[in-house]
């Protein structure tokens, strides 16, 4: 396998990559500010024909959910763009979200309707188009993961990430209502893993990272009380409707029928393990 | 009374032989292909057929009747491109009917006189039986209000049951009208299927109930499947869209029942990552069936061969009784397996029991979607059995 460069290298996602690969160079903020024009020039100089590039870098929405955030993000793709169309990349990773997907789209899978209904999905859905119109015959492959989780987590995101972590800290688990609404949980390992065998392969195309295992935030917040031990469960009155998220994972099986995922009692285990 | 049948397919051999069993004198242009249906060798025994070389030769034929199957491509988009060459050889008969499956307005654009179109509702694995004894005709006809000619009304009165006319473009969609209210049913019964997999219920259960109600009936498409297969309904499904697309009507439900029925045909592959091959190192799976349903050897579009295309990297054995090029019996392929997968339920399959499949195979995982064997006594012996509808 080629150099791969990591856009968004020291970040969650990125960083677990990373660590996979054995040729790579991860990138981050501090190597080169994507938001700025000049950081098209500067990784032009940095990146080299035949590489393989993995777009893994965005503003996520606990940075802010405004048309502020979601203009930066643009931005930093506007840019990636203008590099991914000048370089001769051998492949092109981008990680989108699943938060392109509409909020009913159940089960979603790849040919789901993409009509996202926040300005975080709407940012993933043009930048993977940017991407895509800018590299022509490169391959190129739309990686859309559902929420991750692991202990190097910075956003402390609802759900694992933040669950295991208020579970330490404060011995106590705070859900939105009964924490009725279902997702997939994927775990950052996992997403980097399927990102290997997808360069490997040099997949090209559309796909989606998650388990196809929807499980309610109540479940996780038990199983997240049961492994730390002595921690209490509160639900809270619920502002908006219960919506679930369930995948038809058909696709991930079919490109990796022997890809095991972790299971969410393990991930959780490690993550406490981690972070005591 | 000589009846001409230009293209010997599966349509033309069945209908033909057909034709010969009711006491028609038969003459048929076309090389025929290699086909297997039960009762169809009996029939073919018939020395009322004649084959010819020249199509010319038809010309003598009361009646001649096109019936060569209309190929599909991988988009299962249909390919008329021989069958308008078939009837361009033909010399000028007396009545022409148009059996083949054509689309919408095809019969009209021949601009030929005398000729009628007529649904074809084969079944693969049961094309004798529906030959001989059909619900009903729909024909086709450039003046509905006329009476058919008299060799025409003879081959059809012959098998005692409804003539329905109509004009061309009404019969050429009735065809395909049968085939979407098919469709429906399988796609409702694999939607509510699969809920019962996930709530508790048996569809087996809820089915016989709805068989007797009279707005459903004893004869819908009630069993839960692997989608939609074998090419003739996916073509329609296709026509459907394109001539919606084409007039500006509304088609999303033919997006709805193909994404499902491709959900349905990827049920297999989930149930066997999450039962085996995510659990396991390299198993060995086997496979009974090929076939895209039982009684055939067709296997367009056949959930087995979708499977098989995702376990490229596993081995696998296989055995179907008519598909080429698989081991010799269904035990065989069990051998050293983890895994049992029967695709196709072929009724050979049910006589297998418990105590066969363990001796020869030594993973505990059956997957039978459509309930071939007996899942009780699987499971008592120890099987994880996992089959459609149900647990």
């Amino acid at each position: 396998m080629n150099r791969v460069v990591i856009l968004g290298g020291r970040g969650f996602l990125g960083s677990a990559l990373a660590r996979r690969l054995k040729d790579t160079l991860p990138l981050g903020s501090a190597d080169v500010n994507l938001l700025e024009p000049a950081s098209v020039e500067k990784l032009r100089g940095i990146v080299r024909d035949g590489d393989a590039l993995v777009f893994a870098a965005a503003l996520t929405p606990d940075k802010g959910k405004d048309a502020r955030t979601a203009m930066k993000n643009l931005a930093m793709g506007e840019h990636i763009a203008a590099v991914v169309g000048s370089v001769k990349f051998l492949h092109v990773i981008y990680i989108s979200s699943d938060a392109v997907y509409a909020d009913d789209a159940n089960p979603v899978r790849e040919t789901s309707c993409a009509s996202p209904t926040t300005l975080y999905g709407l940012m993933h859905l043009m930048r993977e188009r940017m991407i895509l119109v800018a590299a022509q015959k490169t391959p190129v492959l739309i990686l859309r993961p559902c929420t991750l989780y692991g202990a190097s987590d910075t956003h402390n995101s609802y759900g694992p990430n933040r669950f295991i972590r208020t579970a330490l800290k404060d011995r106590q688990i705070q859900l939105f209502g009964q924490g009725e609404e279902q997702r997939n949980h994927l775990h950052v390992d996992d997403c980097a893993r399927l990102i290997e065998l997808c360069l490997q392969q040099q997949r090209a195309g559309l796909l989606n990272a998650a388990t196809g295992q929807a499980v309610s935030f109540m479940e996780v917040a038990q199983l997240a009380s049961e492994i730390v031990a002595g921690v209490t469960v509160k639900g809270q009155p619920r502002s908006g409707p219960v919506t679930h998220r369930h995948f038809d994972i058909s696709e991930v099986i079919k490109a990796f029928p022997a890809f095991r995922f972790t299971t969410l009692r393990d991930g959780l285990t490690n993550m406490a393990k981690q972070l005591r | 009374m000589t009846i001409g049948f230009a293209g010997m397919s599966h349509l033309g051999i069945v209908t033909s032989a057909a034709a010969a069993a009711k006491g028609f004198d038969v003459m048929s242009y076309g090389e025929p292909i290699a086909i297997s249906e039960p009762g169809l060798p009996e029939l073919l025994t018939s020395n009322r057929i004649r084959s010819v070389n020249d199509p010319s030769a038809l010309q003598e034929c009361d009646l001649v009747v096109v019936s060569q199957d209309v190929p599909t491509n991988a988009t299962n988009r249909s390919d008329l491109t021989g069958l308008r060459q078939l009837i361009a050889q033909l010399p000028p008969v007396k009545t022409l009917v148009i059996l083949s499956q054509v689309t919408p307005g095809f019969t009209r654009s021949l601009n030929l006189p005398n000729v009628y179109y007529q649904v074809e509702t084969l079944i693969f694995g049961r094309a004798v039986e529906r030959a001989l004894y059909p619900e009903r005709f729909i024909v086709g006809c450039a003046d509905p209000s006329a009476p058919l000619p008299d060799s025409y009304a003879k081959w059809l009165q012959a098998f005692a049951c409804p003539v329905l006319r109509m004009r061309y473009e009404s019969a050429e969609l009735a065809k395909i009208s049968i085939n979407m209210f098919l469709i429906s049913s399988v796609a409702t019964t694999n939607t509510l299927a699969e809920l019962c997999e996930t709530i508790g219920a048996d569809w087996s259960e809820i089915a016989p109930a709805l068989r007797l109600d009279k707005r459903i009936g004893p004869h819908a498409y009630l069993s839960p499947g692997l989608g939609i297969a074998g090419g003739n309904l996916e073509r329609d499904l296709i026509t459907v869209r394109t001539l919606s697309e084409q007039h500006g009507t509304d088609a999303g439900i033919v997006g709805a029942w193909l994404t499902n029925s491709r959900y349905r045909r990827d049920w297999v592959l989930r149930t066997l990552h999450a039962a085996v091959l995510a659990k396991t190192a390299r198993p060995v799976i086997a496979v009974w069936g090929l076939a895209y349903k039982q009684d055939t050897a067709s296997t367009k579009n056949s959930p087995a061969l979708a499977v098989l295309e995702s376990l490229q990297e596993f081995p696998t054995q296989t055995y179907d009784p008519q598909v080429k090029g698989t081991v010799p019996s269904a035990l065989e392929a069990c051998a050293g397996a983890a895994a049992l997968v029967v695709m196709t339920p072929w009724k050979e399959f049910s006589s297998y029991t418990a105590a066969q499949i363990r001796e020869r195979m030594p993973g505990r995982v059956v997957i039978d979607p459509f309930g071939v064997l007996d899942g009780r006594a699987l499971t008592a012996d120890g099987f994880s059995y996992h089959r459609l509808g149900g647990k």
